[in-house]
């Protein structure tokens, strides 16, 4: 179950408009009563959150995460990891060359796309 | 969790080194996959120093990525800390450090919304404050300066902050 919560989770969490609940238990392969089950553990959780969805005369609801998923890239820039993690140095951020040359990264990064 | 799968993604691979350096990484790939071991076994199954390995213990255990038992010999009343990795912990660590310096990336923002800059080709970048009571020329060198243009690091500022933002859900 907690596996299968997880891939949930990661489904609606792919989705920045999130995923109906009658489109995930097909995404999941498993059948829509364990989709609800599935559904309501993470809402209880205060994973997700469910909107009431009307299409095609048809009710649903769309599910969308509360948390996107974690992206552990978004510490890189140019391949250099920012340096304000684990920095022993007083932080003054007008004045760090080290965050300053980071962030140069980050723009010849974001150049490159 | 394996240590191998969490260390195959460079990004934590980074982290994880910043944090406890290569022979902490070096500790973390021949930590046995089951168990709980003392300092001092570990030094001796890895090969690694023993301060190395108490150190990085340490650190990781600061970020809660690895936690100890402690127990007490009736005999000698000595202790003895058994530890064992808990990689697991590894996104809840991120999502910290990234509340952290998602502040500093606002500030420096900030910093470059309300400043105009002038550069020195020699010694690098000063505000406009700087500058305009010498007549644009730099503090350091007193060559001329020019205008600098910030945009383009502002922009990517900017797209970095929005999805630290939005990966952390505060949207």
């Amino acid at each position: 179950m907690a596996d299968l919560e997880e891939r949930a989770l990661a489904a609606i969490q792919a989705e920045r408009e999130g995923v109906l609940q009658s489109e995930l238990w097909k995404i999941l392969s498993i059948d829509s009563r364990k989709c609800s089950r599935v559904v309501k553990k993470l809402v209880d959780e205060g994973r997700i959150e469910r909107i009431e969805h009307k299409g095609d005369g048809i009710k649903t609801y769309r599910l969308r995460a509360k948390e996107q998923a974690l992206r552990p890239d978004l510490i890189l820039a140019g391949g250099e990891i920012i340096p304000c993690i684990a920095c022993d140095q007083e932080c003054v951020v007008e004045e760090c060359h080290l965050l300053v040359d980071w962030i140069y990264q980050l723009a010849i990064d974001e150049a490159q796309k | 969790m394996k240590a191998g799968e969490v260390l195959d993604d460079e990004s934590i691979r980074s982290y994880l080194h910043r944090l406890i350096g290569d022979e902490g990484i070096e500790l973390l790939e021949k930590f046995p996959e089951e168990g709980e071991y003392s300092d001092e076994e570990l030094a001796e199954k890895t090969g690694i120093n023993l301060n190395t390995v108490r150190h990085s213990l340490y650190a990781l255990y600061e970020k809660r990525l690895a936690e100890y038992r402690r127990i007490k010999n009736t005999e000698t009343g000595w202790l003895t800390y058994l530890w064992k990795i808990r990689l697991e912990n590894i996104h809840s660590a991120l999502q910290e450090e990234m509340a952290m310096f998602m502040e500093k990336l606002e500030a420096r923002e900030r910093y470059e919304e309300e400043n105009d800059f002038y550069r020195c080709r020699t010694c690098g970048i000063f505000t406009f404050n700087d500058v305009v009571d010498i007549d644009f020329v730099c503090p350091r060198c007193s060559q001329p300066v020019e205008h600098f243009d910030n945009e383009v690091l502002l922009h990517a500022l900017k797209q970095r902050i929005a999805d630290v933002r939005a990966c952390l859900g505060h949207e």
